[in-house]
């Protein structure tokens, strides 16, 4: 138990993460904690889906046990599997079942990634059932009222063959997330990068700037979480125009033709 | 090297072809006195010439020798490169012309004197303007910088600077600048003034018509609004401005070839160059500058520069004429009128897709309503709208509210009594609606609701009702291994439908092959996704007892215990994606064709099993202008009755203009995702049209075009019954990626055998 209460301590939020809300995304995700209804995150990469299911364990004083998926994620790396130790066969709860018994908060990130027969695992704790089966065990686990199931995915990112089932959808209260208005990115850029406000808005300006590029070559365009990393190292000292290249165009693309028109950006905000 | 010997070693050159023997010593007496190395540097340069034009290579010989003055030798190759893509552009003249002064029109572009075009500089300043505005905003070559509100007009060429970095300065000047003119509302409309009408001229030009002089005017309105967008892009784009502060005073204006300066000329010089009047020295100058530092402040639209001329045109002289004062190079001439045209456009499409999207919110909400409250006919009518007074009365009476109080967003309609709110996307129309006449016309409502009500559906079929449409047209490069490089432009090729046909065809081969096609089903279904166990694994899913017993064996035996106890499940998962690329020429009549079409029935039959993505395209045509493309079954298409028929459709038509077909397949792989993307060809013969695209330059072209498809991932493969082929397949494909099929009519049964072979 020690065991499991440790790695459960792993998992707790004790400072408050900065988050500034956007709308009412924390009333709706309290109220859906409350109904024991899981929540489904969507949004572009970068634009606070992870950062805003941390703010809400720590208001929620629950730990946090984040799985990143992708396609070799089993069903066994969420429920759990047997380990050998010392000669004996061990069970070894995974990170959902941990989460479960403890009524933890349990978020999949990109949950597209995974392949579907991984995914329909979480049916039974998402709808009003909220158990867990773990098969291997013979066990049948009740979720309490204290877990929560979160899962995200990016909607523009998803390959044709990649994307939720109706029926796992359909369990979940959504919230769609965008690159906040640009008043409050300048403010998170200000924050979280530890800039002035003036550097700040020309950031947000040279993001806005690349997001209109997303149909003309650019798969993304610049996430405030890219915004917030060119802060940092103008922060330390980097000049701005090296920063935003390395922090953010050649992060955007490869090509050069971009980059050269990326650069022509920079050198005119700044 | 004297002319006898001149004459022979060409006619060797372009054998077998026999030019006239007038022509050939003419064209080569300049050579005459010239030094060996020199001829024969000229002579390597025919052959990639000659095929292309007789009279061109007659000409490149007459220049050859004198141009070589000026260019490096190494440079000729790419001098004669550029002569052919001049010649395919502009023809004979043109490459004439282009022979005439080889320091103009190559050696200075080349070595980055003789100005900047835009051609060269779009790339980079074209997505530099999408970002600008946030949607794509064209650039297009005009004579001068301007603006119409869709796009930016530049000029093709700026050579103002000796260097290009700062000509590649003032084109990005100029496109911000244009962009912050709409950005700061340089055209907006000036208060109080009714909503636009297509037949009058733009509210601003009327202004300008108000005066006794209005040239004068619109020339102290673009005085005034340059200043102000200037100091919009001094907080916008505080970088640019930086770098253009040394290039602005050293723009040209007007007044640098005027004797005397008048009161325009005097202002543009004071704002570009800081070259004012002394205050006190002229009245009217003390006031335009006051009057601009007011249109320079922050956040002022363009009525403080519309006061502004109000206020100076009444201290001007009668004789006071501005016209021969053109405004500065990056702000260019204001196209009201085009700028109206695009309103009123504007305003069309957001009238139809108002009325679109309200019509289909219309019949949504009436079909929720009937089955809501389990209405009959009789309501639904009413929900969906009765053209006639009672409908307009009611919309007018919602706008008469809006009008008298403040304006508030339109989030709902009234229809017969009936609210109905909008969505997200009607609202934001309506908004817009609103913005652009003051009001949501009831019109465009009446429309929505009339057409709900007759079932009215907004689908508009972009392909004409016969079924033989053009779906798209596009150009592709053809590659030319003579001179070591592509015809740009070159080829067009047309995705045409091909009209499916009722015949007994399809039935007839499955049942000829029905014995076949279970056989391959049975075959492609053991090809689906496999699931096998993984033993002695470090990690997996389950212990593997056999491992563990052995380890906890060794444990007991003092041997170091093995640490692969786990048995894991591995799936090998299929992501293929295959075009099939049918020949369509005129040599497949007959049994040929009867093969090819059985062999991509069985092929749909077999692949129906699998999840392999797959789509079917016939190719010919003739000549580069019309290399026809015929979907027969798209990628993400179901295999249904349709394709079949289009696959009966399947006959001879022309030529075999292969490597267009190539690389239009290669474009539309780019947009599928799959581990493997397979290419496979169904050719009976060699590459081949009508014009000269023959032999060696045919069979070059489609290697090349096979070339770029691998360079992408994509992986071709050929099947061919030519019995020649193995005298061109192995250069084009490689000699492991086609296989020849020496009896046609065992097509059908080896394809979805070899198939099978290329994917697993």
């Amino acid at each position: 138990m020690s065991g499991r209460q440790e790695r459960l301590d792993e998992h707790r939020i004790e400072v408050e993460p900065y988050y500034l809300p956007i709308g009412d995304e924390i009333t709706i995700a309290e109220a859906a904690y409350h109904e024991g209804v899981p929540l489904l995150l969507k949004g572009p990469t970068g634009c606070g889906k992870t950062r805003f299911i941390q703010y809400l364990a720590w208001r929620l004083q629950r730990p946090l046990v984040t799985v990143s998926c992708h396609d070799d994620l089993s069903t066994s790396d969420l429920v759990g599997r047997y380990l050998i130790r010392s000669g004996e066969a061990v069970w070894s709860d995974g990170p959902l079942t941990m989460a479960v018994r403890a009524g933890a908060i349990c978020y999949l990130d990109e949950i597209v990634e995974a392949r579907k027969d991984t995914t329909v695992v979480i049916h039974p704790l998402a709808d009003d059932r909220r158990q867990l089966p773990i098969e291997k065990k013979g066990e049948l686990l009740t979720a309490p009222p204290e877990f929560m199931l979160a899962v995200s995915y990016n909607p523009g990112y998803q390959s044709v063959l990649k994307d939720l089932k109706a029926s796992t959808r359909q369990r979940f209260i959504a919230l769609s997330f965008d690159y906040p208005a640009p008043e409050k990115e300048i403010e998170i850029v200000c924050r979280e990068g530890g800039l002035g406000g003036s550097t700040a808005r020309s950031l947000v300006k040279l993001a806005v700037m690349t997001r209109a590029l997303k149909d003309s070559g650019l798969t993304e365009g610049a996430s405030t979480r890219l915004l917030i990393q060119t802060g940092k190292l103008i922060a330390r000292g980097i000049p701005i125009q090296i920063a935003c290249r390395a922090a953010i165009s050649e992060t955007l693309t490869d090509d050069r033709e971009l980059l050269a028109a990326l650069d022509e950006m920079v050198s005119s905000l700044f | 090297m004297n002319l006898d010997a001149l004459k022979c070693k060409f006619y060797e050159l372009v054998a077998p072809s026999l030019p006239n023997e007038w022509d050939v010593e003419e064209a080569l007496s300049r050579l005459v006195t010239g030094k060996s190395e020199k001829i024969d540097d000229i002579f390597a340069q025919i052959p990639a010439i000659w095929p292309v034009s007789h009279s061109l290579c007659f000409a490149y010989l007459a220049a050859a020798d004198s141009a070589l003055n000026s260019l490096e030798v190494d440079e000729l190759s790419l001098w004669v490169h550029t002569l052919l893509d001049r010649y395919e552009t502009s023809g004979l003249h043109g490459a004439q012309l282009f022979m005439r002064d080889v320091d103009r029109h190559f050696i200075n572009p080349m070595r980055g004197r003789g100005g900047l075009r835009l051609s060269e500089v779009r790339s980079r300043l074209q997505p530099y303007a999408n970002g600008l505005a946030g949607r794509e905003m064209l650039l297009i070559p005009a004579d001068g910088a301007a603006t119409n509100t869709e796009c930016i007009y530049l000029p093709h060429k700026l050579s103002l600077f000796a260097g290009n970095e700062k000509n590649f300065l003032l084109y990005k000047l100029m496109v911000s600048f244009q962009w912050a003119s709409i950005q700061a509302g340089t055209f907006a409309v000036p208060k109080g003034t009714p909503p636009l009408d297509a037949t009058s001229a733009h509210p601003l030009e009327q202004v300008f018509s108000q005066y006794a002089f209005p040239a004068n005017a619109r020339s102290l309105y673009q005085f005034f609004e340059s200043g102000r967008v200037v100091a919009f892009l001094q907080d916008e784009l505080p970088g640019l401005m930086r770098e253009a502060a040394t290039l602005l005073p050293r723009l040209p204006l007007s007044a640098d070839t005027t004797l005397v300066l008048n009161l325009l000329d005097r202002l543009q010089q004071g704002l570009l160059r800081g070259k004012w009047s002394a205050v006190g020295q002229l009245e009217t100058d003390d006031r335009a500058r006051l009057l601009l530092q007011r249109c320079q402040a922050k956040g002022v639209g363009n009525q403080v520069s519309l006061d502004a001329v109000h206020d100076l045109i009444s201290l001007l002289a009668k004789e006071d004429d501005f016209t021969e004062t053109l405004p500065f190079i990056f702000q260019g001439t204001l196209r009201l009128q085009e700028v109206l045209n695009i309103h009123m456009q504007r305003r069309q499409e957001r009238k139809l897709r108002f009325t679109k999207a309200l019509t289909v919110h219309l019949q949504h909400f009436s079909e929720k309503k009937a089955l809501d409250a389990n209405d009959d006919q009789d309501d639904e009518k009413k929900v969906a709208g009765q053209q006639g007074q009672g409908l307009a009365l009611v919309v007018e009476t919602d706008n008469q509210v809006r009008k008298n109080s403040a304006p508030q967003p339109l989030t709902s309609v009234r229809i017969d009594n009936q609210e109905i709110p909008f969505n997200e996307e009607l609202a934001e129309l309506a908004e817009q609606i609103r913005q652009d006449l003051g009001s949501l016309p009831d019109e465009y409502v009446s429309s929505a609701a009339g057409k709900a009500g007759q079932g009215y559906s907004a689908a508009i079929s972009l392909v004409p009702d016969d079924g033989s449409g053009v779906i798209a047209s596009v150009v592709y490069d053809e590659w030319d291994y003579r001179r070591k490089g592509f015809r740009k432009n070159w080829c067009v090729v047309t995705e045409k439908d091909i009209s499916p046909v009722q015949t007994s065809f399809i039935e007839q081969t499955l049942q000829k092959y029905r014995g076949q096609i279970r056989r391959l089903r049975h075959q492609f279904e053991l090809m689906q996704t496999t699931e096998h166990f993984v033993r002695r694994q470090r990690d997996g899913n389950d212990i593997d007892l056999d491992a563990l017993v052995e380890s906890l064996a060794d444990i007991c035996a003092g041997r170091p215990p093995s640490d692969r106890l786990f048995v894991r499940l591995a799936r090998e998962q299929r992501d293929i994606a295959v075009y099939f690329l049918v020949d369509m020429s005129n040599s497949t009549t007959g049994w040929v064709g009867q093969a090819i079409k059985e062999a991509l029935v069985l092929i749909c039959e077999a692949m129906e099993v699998l999840n392999d993505r797959y789509g079917i395209y016939g190719f010919s045509g003739m000549r580069r202008l019309r290399c026809d493309l015929f979907p027969i079954k798209r990628l993400e298409e179901r295999y249904s009755q349709a394709v079949r028929q289009r696959i009966g459709a399947i006959g001879p038509r022309e030529y075999t203009r292969m490597a267009p077909a190539i690389r239009h397949m290669t474009s539309l792989f780019t947009q599928v995702e799959a581990k493997i993307r397979l290419l496979i060809v169904l050719s009976d013969g060699k590459p081949e049209d009508y014009d000269d695209y023959k032999g060696e330059y045919a069979v070059e072209d489609t290697r090349h075009a096979l070339l770029e498809a691998k360079a992408k991932g994509i992986h071709p493969f050929c099947i061919t019954i030519d019995r020649q082929a193995h005298d061109y397949m192995a250069h084009m494909y490689g000699e492991v990626n086609y296989i020849f099929i020496n009896d046609v009519s065992r097509l059908p049964a080896r394809m979805p055998e070899i198939y099978r072979t290329l994917t697993t």
